[in-house]
């Protein structure tokens, strides 16, 4: 008998395919970890993320006899954690990382930073670069953010991307390019 | 602490190639083009430093304790197994009838079907006798009437029976006997 950890995503996806359902557990324990993260890269909230996660588990499970081989699991599957968060801050109007932002920067923070005679630690200077990060990511449009996040948190190539994003290669390669641009531009103070 | 000194950009036509060269995913002729380009900008090497410098930190994520992984993928499998059950809700339906529902419904089926057949014959009756009340006393007499023409057409058939017999038992004389009364006819 084959161990189910050792088969491959797409004989996974056969065996849920003819009914054999209990194989999908192989393949959630295969992604949870990738999923959660991408949708916590998204909504900078665990619970949120936890969610989101999960539903794309569901989606992808009751629509597996929909999955034609044409791309591979996990480029079909991107897609659905993906779509998922971008509908959820659609809908939510991405009020946590609005309020994440407004608890950790203040009006005189800036000119601290920039001031040589103040000395806060590396902790605190990583800390505030990571949240303009994520202000200028969340005020980025949501397919450059997506490339970004993909290619950048998620390491998928360009080729997977322009596969779950359903658009060219070099389409990619720009919204990747322009991403990049403005986050190297936005943390200027910090580099 | 770092200074805080404005970056100058990359060069505008090498930009995009630096970003793909970052991430390994130039082609063959354009990571050569940036190599060679390199050496000689000091702002392209300054964007390149500041890509490494920056991008891997963000990608960085919180790292969550084991237990938290076991409770996501045991939530995970129970709203599977939830779904399941919602979109099969009628196979707990006929749950517990598994062992024994094939000859249940076949000995159920069998006792309709007696049933229908006995009660059907006592309708078909009760049908026959209150619809011979119902007829309209019009129509009865047009049945009596066909009665009586069935009964006509039976008669004549049996006279015509009688004189093919006749004809058989003296062929000659009956043949003559006509050709007789034709001629007197005529």
């Amino acid at each position: 008998m084959v161990d189910p950890q050792k088969l491959r995503d797409e004989e996974l996806v056969a065996l849920c395919q003819q009914g054999k359902g209990e194989y999908f557990e192989v393949l959630v324990r295969r992604y949870m970890e990738k999923a959660f993260h991408i949708a916590a890269n998204f909504t900078r909230d665990t619970e949120t993320a936890k969610d989101l996660s999960q539903d794309a588990f569901l989606r992808a499970y009751s629509n597996i006899r929909q999955f034609d081989g044409r791309s591979s699991f996990y480029t079909w599957f991107y897609r659905i954690v993906v779509n998922l968060c971008l509908d959820h801050a659609r809908r939510s109007g991405r009020v946590v990382w609005e309020s994440l932002d407004a608890l950790s920067e203040s009006p005189g923070e800036h000119h601290q930073l920039a001031d040589t005679t103040f000395q806060p630690d590396q902790e605190a200077i990583a800390g505030e670069a990571k949240r303009r990060a994520n202000k200028t990511l969340e005020a980025m449009p949501k397919k450059q953010r997506t490339a970004f996040l993909l290619r950048n948190h998620q390491g998928l190539t360009i080729a997977d991307i322009a596969k779950v994003m359903k658009t060219t290669e070099g389409t990619v390669r720009v919204y990747l390019h322009r991403a990049v641009a403005a986050l190297r531009q936005s943390l200027v103070e910090f580099v | 602490m770092k200074s805080v000194v404005p970056l100058e950009g990359a060069c505008k036509s090498f930009e995009e190639d630096l970003v793909l060269f970052y991430y390994g995913e130039s082609a063959d002729a354009d990571r050569r083009r940036v190599e060679q380009h390199l050496p000689s900008c000091a702002a392209c090497r300054r964007f390149v430093d500041d890509l490494r410098r920056l991008l891997p930190d963000m990608a960085k994520s919180e790292e969550l304790p084991q237990s938290f992984w076991d409770a996501y993928y045991r939530d995970t499998l129970a709203k599977l197994a939830e779904q399941d059950r919602q979109k099969y809700w009628w196979r707990d339906l006929f749950a517990p009838l598994k062992v024994w529902a094939v000859p249940a419904f076949g000995t159920m089926a069998v006792v309709v079907l007696a049933i229908g057949l006995v009660l059907g014959r006592g309708d078909s009756k009760r049908v026959t006798e209150g619809s011979s009340e119902a007829i309209p006393q019009a129509i009865l007499s047009d049945a009596n009437q066909l009665e009586f023409f069935e009964s006509m057409d039976m008669l004549e058939a049996l006279s015509k029976l009688e004189e093919q017999d006749e004809l058989k038992a003296d062929p000659t004389t009956n043949h003559s006997s006509k050709l007789t009364s034709l001629a007197v006819n005529a």
